[in-house]
């Protein structure tokens, strides 16, 4: 009897280590957790819980305005003035002459367009400590030159370059460029004024525009204790779907290129750090491709809020790394306000659209009943217009 | 005194698992080693991982012969066991065809179409290629997305369980908490779970009509109500039920069934499968300036197949050998 008490009081002991272990373990193992930021909200399994769907509900511009030079943060007077301003920017109501690309570009006018309450930064970019993007190497710059060179000349016999249209600076007026015919030197993801191929099209065009890191959106959050699952919608039905492993394996080979790279993430404290590798020669975020290396740095500050801060380093695009933070709410998970199923492929009638009426125009200009296409403008945003945003300048 | 010895063995087994899985949890978490609890804090089963099916159901639910080709046309003979390989797979030779397989479909294995449906899913085969979503890159829809030839994640949390597939990049979430559905029809469905015991049970509702269950032109409705079950078999295989309810396209409810396995390589994850890309040439080709592929008719691509045997490959080298 009394072996059986000690068996069982022997047992009980071991299920309370082991109780013990399971609380203890995680945190134990992710080592200097608490101190730095009191008691987070733990899964579980004892994670820090990152779960949730969550947005940025304010506006911040990527870069800090020079007018703002040396302000990291506004206050809420100056805010409440930026809303105030902002609110009376009507941007795509112009009407212009009907049928004209301008008129049709305003299709899509300011009833469309929600623009969210100031934020409390001047600028997302928070190193460098003037908040702008460091300057792009030489080479980038001569890449980038060399593309808008090319754009340009595919924009040459426009209206837009005719009326020296802000999106035709540095261009000039004049017959159909030969350029017309030339492959792009990179892949191409913006909008080029031609229509040839689909290639030709933006990535948004061709429902593939989502890129790594995004700051915008929502995004939705599901954790196991060896992964994390992000869901993005990004808009446009265009969300995408991020595993990121926490096995503590290495990267992918150099031979495998993602569209969204390989992400490897691990806990340091209650901070969820992923490194993030071999990105596609056909991801593009802001000219970065396939030598793009991001960290990216996630936690929940408090219960409401997720700060997530990104190091963007390239150094074949820009001459130092630069880092951009911001703050994400908690959104109301029974109501469940994010639109999980990106399908804006299933749908695209836009990109076939371009294509057939491109080829229907050249078969009418070849008949002689039709302007020659190559002077219609298929590329330039003219959305824009109408007001500046006092918040972005532009 | 023998039972009581036996019991206090049991659980000290018990505890003594217990404490092995610990440690192998935290041996997880500091080395970097692939393995896993079987169960999950809250005590559920464990599925988080890649897993992946392992059969024939993409090609066709139901029970069938291995075909020479994933197209076949009338060869010599007028039999339909006679066809051979037409020209839209005709250069990949044998790795063109279909695979045989014992069907997936439960009870007297029929799906029960009413007899229209069964006129448009005979329909759906003979124009597969034209008909199949899966060719054009759209979302798969449940249950497809879980048996086609791809693995797929579960990343399992108390609240939420994510699928994330490789196929199009598809993903759902299966909410076992309360949450309002979608405003529209979707193509993956609305997922909400609950466990039953050791099974995870998941009612899949909200579908469009746009999504197939395999490439033999098996077809749903709007009204397609699935119900799935997912049962731990071992820690590395589940069985998956899917019940199919639509009583637009069928007479009755009827039931796939098969076993799902977990991807072991120590290695695994998802890789991307960027099919929005791959199919363009497919669905626009027509539209290009320059066509790459020569003979479209409208909106019907004419292959050609152009196979150069590469010198010293012809058959008769081979013998001159």
């Amino acid at each position: 009897m009394r072996r059986r008490l000690l068996a069982v009081l022997g047992v009980g002991a071991l299920i309370l280590a082991v109780i013990v272990l399971v609380k203890v373990a995680p945190v134990g193992v992710a080592g200097q957790t608490s101190a730095a930021t009191g008691s987070a909200t733990k899964t579980a399994w004892g994670d820090p819980d990152l779960q949730g769907i969550w947005t940025d509900e304010f506006q911040t511009p990527l870069q800090r305005q020079a007018k703002y030079a040396g302000k990291e943060l506004f206050t809420e007077q100056e805010r409440a003035e930026l809303d105030n301003q902002r609110a009376g920017i009507l941007r795509r109501d112009q009407r212009v002459e009907i049928g004209t690309e301008r008129d049709v570009a305003g299709a899509y006018n300011a009833v469309f367009q929600s623009i969210k309450h100031t934020g409390k930064r001047t600028s997302l970019v928070v190193d460098p400590a003037d908040g702008r993007i460091p300057p792009v190497t030489p080479a980038a710059k001569q890449r980038s030159d060399a593309d808008r060179e090319f754009r340009l000349a595919l924009l040459q016999a426009t209206q837009t370059c005719k009326n020296h249209e802000a999106a035709c600076a540095g261009g000039k007026y004049g017959p159909p460029s030969p350029r017309r015919a030339e492959i792009p030197s990179f892949y191409n993801t913006g909008r080029l004024n031609r229509s040839d191929n689909p290639e030709d099209r933006s990535m948004t065009e061709r429902c593939m525009a989502a890129v790594l890191p995004d700051f915008g959106g929502y995004r939705r959050i599901v954790q196991s204790p060896d992964a994390v699952s992000i869901f993005y919608d990004v808009g446009q039905g265009q969300g995408w779907q991020r595993t990121i492993p926490l096995n503590g394996g290495p990267h992918l080979p150099q031979s495998i290129r993602e569209r969204f790279g390989d992400s490897r993430g691990h806990w340091e404290g209650n901070t969820l750090v992923v490194d993030v590798t071999n990105f596609s020669p056909k991801s593009d975020f802001m000219g970065a491709r396939e030598n793009l290396h991001l960290v990216e740095r996630w936690t929940r500050p408090d219960a409401k809020t997720l700060e997530y801060s990104v190091t963007i380093e390239d150094p074949t695009t820009w001459t130092k790394p630069w880092t951009v933070k911001h703050e994400m709410t908690r959104q109301d998970e029974q109501a469940n306000r994010i639109y999980y199923e990106p399908r804006c492929h299933e749908g695209n009638y836009g990109l076939p659209a371009l294509l057939i009426g491109t080829r229907a125009e050249e078969a009418a200009f070849a008949k002689g009943r039709g302007p020659n296409p190559a002077t219609k403008d298929s590329a330039t945003d003219f959305g824009a217009e109408g007001g500046v945003d006092a918040l972005t300048g532009n | 005194m023998r039972n009581r010895f036996k019991s206090s063995l049991i659980a000290t087994g018990i505890a003594a698992a217990t404490v092995s899985a610990v440690v192998t949890v935290s041996m997880t978490r500091t080395t970097g080693q692939v393995s896993r609890t079987a169960r999950t804090s809250d005590g559920k089963p464990n599925l988080s991982g890649v897993w992946q099916a392992n059969n024939e159901a993409n090609w066709d639910l139901q029970a069938h012969q291995a075909r020479p080709g994933a197209v076949t046309q009338r060869g010599v003979y007028p039999y339909a066991y006679a066809e051979v390989p037409a020209a839209p797979v005709l250069a990949l030779g044998a790795a063109a065809g279909v695979p045989g397989s014992l069907g997936v479909v439960q009870g007297d294995a029929q799906i029960p179409y009413t007899p229209a449906a069964l006129t448009r899913k005979q329909e759906n085969a003979a124009h597969w290629i034209d008909r199949d979503p899966e060719l054009k890159c759209y979302l798969p829809g449940i249950p497809r997305a879980m048996y086609m030839p791809y693995p797929f994640q579960i990343v399992q949390s108390s609240t939420k369980i994510e699928m994330a597939y490789t196929f199009s990049n598809a993903a759902r979430a299966i909410h076992l908490d309360k949450v309002e559905g979608p405003p529209d029809d979707t193509w993956m469905g609305h997922s909400v779970g609950r466990w039953e015991g050791d099974t995870l049970v998941v009612d899949v509702t909200h579908f469009n009509d746009k999504t197939w269950f395999d490439r033999a032109g098996n077809f749903h409705s709007d009204a397609l109500h699935v119900v799935e079950r997912f049962t731990p078999i071992t820690p590395d295989a589940l069985r998956y039920e899917a019940t199919i309810e639509d009583p637009k396209v069928f007479t009755r409810p009827w039931k796939i069934a098969m076993p799902i396995y977990r991807r072991l390589e120590p290695n695994i994850q998802l890789l991307d499968y960027p099919c929005i890309d791959f199919a363009e040439e497919f669905l626009y080709g027509n539209l290009r300036k320059q066509q790459l592929v020569k003979h479209w008719e409208g909106e019907t691509i004419v292959v050609d197949i152009k196979r150069k045997v590469p010198p010293g490959d012809r058959l008769y080298e081979w013998y001159g050998k």
